[in-house]
C-alpha cells in the first residue's frame, strides 16, 4: 500500500509517516500544497492523506486538481470543525475527512476502510488459537466449548476477530458494533469488553482480548503475559 | 450625507413655518385684495351717485355747458377721477374720446375697467344709464377711478408678506436649531457616558433618572443590552476559566509524569506505562477540545445540516440499545413512551439522547426505571428523560446545561464525565431549532430537549 501524506506541520507529518510506515504502508510526504499537488498527480498512490490548511496552495485546490485527472481515494484533515469545510471537501470529491485533533488509530481505520474496498470475499470462519468463530451462524467456541454470547457481545468479538492483531479504538468499536459515530461520555465499550472477557477469556487460557491503555483493544495471541490488565 | 438631528429639525421647522406663513400670506393677500376692490367699488358707486344729479338737472344744450364745467372742475380737483357721458346726441356728451375696445371693456352697465394712456394701472369704472329728460336723451354716465394706489398698496403688501415669510422661515430654522440643540443635550450626555463604557467597567450603566421619558426608554433598553452583555461576558470569562481548569489537570499530569519518567533511566515497561498514561490524558484533552469545537459550532448559530425525516422513538431506541450494557450494570430499566416524526440529524440527535440517558443512569438508584417520553407538541417535538432518584435542587436546574457545570462538585475529577454532556444536549437542541428544560419534583427528575417539528 502506498500512501501520500500532504501535511505542512512537521511534527504531524513525521509521526504520520513513521506510524503508517510501521503499519506496513509505503509513505511519501509532501510538505506544502504545490509539492503535494505535483506528487499526487505524478505518482501512483493507493490513498492520499490531505491537510486542508497548507502553505502554497490549500488542500481544496490540491483535491480539485487531483480530481480532474485521478480518482485516488483522499482523506482530508480539517483543523477547523466547520461544516462548510467538511461539506466542501466531500463535495469536491474527498472520500473521507478527519477533524484535528484526531487519533492515529482512527486514521488507520479510515485508511483501511478506503483501501479495503477491493478486498475479496471475507472468510466466514475465523480462528484464533482455540477460538473459533462462525460469522454466518453468529456462533463462537473456545476449546470446543460454545460461548454463550449476546448479539452485541458477538458483534464485538467479530469486529475484533476480523481485525485480528489490530488495535481498535473505542470510537471505532462503537462505530462497528453500535453504528455510533459520535464521541460520548459513556464507557459502554469498556463494559462490553469486560462482559465479553468474562465469557471469552476468564474460563480459558491463553488470554486473547487485550487492553492497550489509552488506545483501545486488540484480539491476538501474545507470548508474554501480564502486560495488560 | 447624513444631517445632524439639530440641522434636520431646523430644516423641518423652516419648511413648516414657511408653509404656514405662505398659506397665511396668500390668505391675507386675497383678503386685502377683496377689501380694496370693495372699497374701490363703493367709491365708484358713491361718485356716480354724486355726479348723476348734475347730469339729471341739466337737461338742455345750454345748461350742458354747466355739466362740462362741473366735470372739468371735478377732474382737475382730483386727477384720479375720469368721467364720460355717452349718448346718441353729440350735444350731450362728455369725456375723452374712447375707442370701441375701451368702450367694450367698460361695459354698458355696472363695473368695468379701461386702460388709458398715461395711467399705469387700468381705471376701474362704473357705468349706468341716466334716463332721458327734457331735451336730453338717455345717456350713459361712466365714472372711472385710477386704481394705481390700490395696486401699489397691494404690491407693497405682497412684498412685505414674502419678506415676512422668508424671514420667518429662517428665524424658525435658527430657533429650531437652537431648541434642538437644547433638547438633544441629554443625548450628548448619554453619548459621552456610553463612550466611557468598556469591558473594564462592565457594571457601569447609563444614568436614566434625569432623562426625558423618550430617552430614558432608549437608555433603559441600552442598559438592558449592557446587562445581557455583562452576563454573557461573565459567562464567557467563567467559561474560559473552566476550560483552563479542565485542561490544566490533564496537562499537569502530562508534564509532571513525563518529567518524572525522564528524570532517570527507566525500563522499557516503565516507559511504556508512562506513554500509555500520557495517552489517556491526551485522549481526554482531545475529547474536551472536540466537544468544545462542537459547542462552538452551535454557538455560531449553525443548524443541523443533514436532516432526515425519522421516527423519534426509533432513534431513542437506538441510543437505548447503545447504552444497554450500562443500564444492565446499573440495574435500571428503560422504557420509551410515545412517538413522533421529525426531521433531525440522526447522529446529533442520538448523541443528545445518549447524553441524557447517561446522565439519568448516573443518578438513578438501582432497580429504578428511566422513562423516555416522546411528545408531539404544536411546532415542536419534546423528548424528555425521567428518572427517579434524589432530586436536583432548584438552583442547579437552570444551570444544568451550562458547560462544565456539575451539581455535585466532587464529581469534577471523574474520568468519564468531563461536564459537557448536557451542554452538548443544549447545542443539539439549538441546532434543531429547539430548547432544553429540566424539572425536578417529588423524587422524579425530568431533563429533556425539544426539536422544531
Amino acid at each position: 500500500m502506498k500512501v501520500l501524506i500532504v501535511e505542512d506541520e512537521p511534527k504531524t507529518a513525521d509521526y504520520l509517516e513513521r506510524g503508517l510506515r510501521e503499519q506496513g504502508y509505503v509513505v511519501d510526504v509532501a510538505r506544502d500544497g504545490l509539492d503535494g499537488k505535483h506528487m499526487a498527480l505524478e505518482y501512483e498512490y493507493d490513498v492520499i492523506v490531505l491537510d486542508v490548511m497548507l502553505p502554497g496552495t490549500d488542500g481544496f485546490s490540491v483535491l480539485h486538481a487531483l480530481r480532474e485527472q485521478r480518482q485516488t481515494p483522499v482523506i482530508m484533515l480539517t483543523a477547523r470543525d466547520r461544516v462548510d469545510d467538511r461539506v466542501r471537501g466531500l463535495r469536491e470529491g474527498a472520500d473521507d475527512y478527519l477533524v484535528k485533533p484526531f487519533s492515529f488509530l482512527e486514521l488507520v481505520a479510515r485508511l483501511q476502510a478506503l483501501t479495503r474496498r477491493s478486498r475479496g470475499q471475507e472468510a466466514m470462519q475465523l480462528r484464533i488459537a482455540d477460538l473459533q468463530i462462525d460469522l454466518l451462524a453468529r456462533k463462537a467456541w473456545r476449546n470446543g466449548q460454545r460461548l454463550d454470547l449476546t448479539a452485541k457481545e458477538f458483534a464485538l468479538l467479530a469486529a475484533l476477530a476480523r481485525r485480528k492483531g489490530e488495535i481498535l479504538s473505542k470510537t471505532t468499536i462503537a462505530e462497528l458494533v453500535w453504528d455510533v459515530n459520535f464521541d460520548s461520555d459513556t464507557n459502554v465499550v469498556e463494559v462490553a469488553v469486560k462482559r465479553l472477557r468474562s465469557k471469552l477469556d476468564d474460563p480459558f487460557k491463553p488470554t486473547l482480548l487485550h487492553t492497550v491503555r489509552g488506545m483501545g483493544y486488540v484480539l491476538e495471541v501474545r507470548d508474554e503475559q501480564g502486560e495488560d490488565t | 450625507m447624513k444631517l445632524s438631528i439639530s440641522k434636520r429639525l431646523a430644516a423641518m421647522f423652516a419648511v413648516a413655518s414657511f408653509v404656514m406663513l405662505a398659506v397665511l400670506s396668500i390668505a391675507m393677500h386675497g383678503l386685502l385684495k377683496r377689501e380694496l376692490e370693495r372699497h374701490q367699488s363703493n367709491e365708484l358707486h358713491a361718485r356716480w351717485t354724486m355726479y348723476k344729479p348734475i347730469v339729471v338737472r341739466n337737461d338742455d344744450v345750454e345748461h350742458w355747458q354747466y355739466v362740462r364745467q362741473k366735470f372739468d372742475n371735478s377732474i382737475s380737483e382730483n386727477n384720479r377721477v375720469s368721467l364720460w357721458v355717452q349718448g346718441g346726441d353729440p350735444h350731450f356728451v362728455y369725456g375723452s374720446p374712447l375707442t370701441d375696445e375701451q368702450r367694450h371693456s367698460m361695459g354698458a352697465n355696472g363695473f368695468g375697467q379701461v386702460r388709458l394712456p398715461g395711467h399705469e394701472a387700468p381705471l376701474k369704472t362704473y357705468s349706468a344709464e341716466v334716463e332721458a329728460h327734457g331735451e336730453r336723451p338717455a345717456v350713459l354716465l361712466t365714472v372711472g377711478i385710477d386704481s394705481t394706489p390700490f395696486v401699489e398698496t397691494l404690491q407693497a403688501f405682497t412684498v412685505g408678506l414674502i419678506a415676512l415669510t422668508v424671514v420667518g422661515a429662517l428665524g424658525a430654522a435658527g430657533l429650531g436649531y437652537y431648541i434642538a440643540g437644547v433638547g438633544l443635550r441629554p443625548v450628548e450626555r448619554l453619548s459621552r457616558e456610553a463612550q466611557a463604557l468598556s469591558p473594564g467597567y462592565l457594571s457601569r450603566r447609563l444614568q436614566t433618572d434625569t432623562l426625558a421619558p423618550e430617552l430614558s426608554e432608549l437608555a433603559d433598553s441600552f442598559n438592558g443590552a449592557l446587562s445581557r452583555l455583562e452576563t454573557a461576558y461573565q459567562q464567557l470569562e467563567a467559561f474560559n476559566a473552566d476550560v483552563a481548569h479542565e485542561l490544566r489537570t490533564p496537562l499537569g499530569n502530562l508534564i509532571g509524569q513525563t518529567q518524572v519518567t525522564l528524570s532517570r533511566e527507566r525500563s522499557l515497561t516503565e516507559l511504556k506505562e508512562a506513554l500509555h498514561s500520557n495517552l489517556e490524558d491526551l485522549e481526554r484533552l482531545r475529547a474536551i477540545v472536540n466537544d468544545m469545537l462542537f459547542l462552538a459550532r452551535a454557538d455560531r448559530g449553525e443548524r443541523a445540516p443533514n436532516r432526515v425525516e425519522v421516527s423519534i422513538a426509533q432513534e431513542v431506541a437506538h441510543a437505548v440499545e447503545y447504552l444497554e450494557f450500562i443500564f444492565e450494570e446499573a440495574g435500571v430499566k428503560v422504557r420509551i413512551e410515545g412517538d413522533a416524526q421529525a426531521s433531525i440529524e440522526t447522529s446529533l440527535f442520538r448523541r443528545a439522547v445518549t447524553n441524557l440517558l447517561q446522565n439519568a443512569v448516573q443518578h438513578a438508584p438501582r432497580g429504578a426505571e428511566i422513562v423516555v417520553f416522546v411528545l408531539q407538541q404544536p411546532g415542536a417535538i419534546r423528548v424528555s428523560v425521567q428518572n427517579t432518584g434524589p432530586g436536583i435542587a432548584r438552583e442547579h436546574l437552570s444551570r444544568l446545561f451550562d458547560r462544565f457545570y456539575r451539581v455535585d462538585s466532587s464529581r469534577s475529577g471523574s474520568r468519564e464525565n468531563h461536564g459537557l454532556g448536557l451542554a452538548i444536549v443544549r447545542a443539539v437542541a439549538t441546532m434543531h431549532g429547539g430548547t432544553v428544560f429540566a424539572e425536578s419534583e417529588s423524587g422524579a427528575t425530568t431533563i429533556g430537549f425539544t426539536v422544531a417539528a
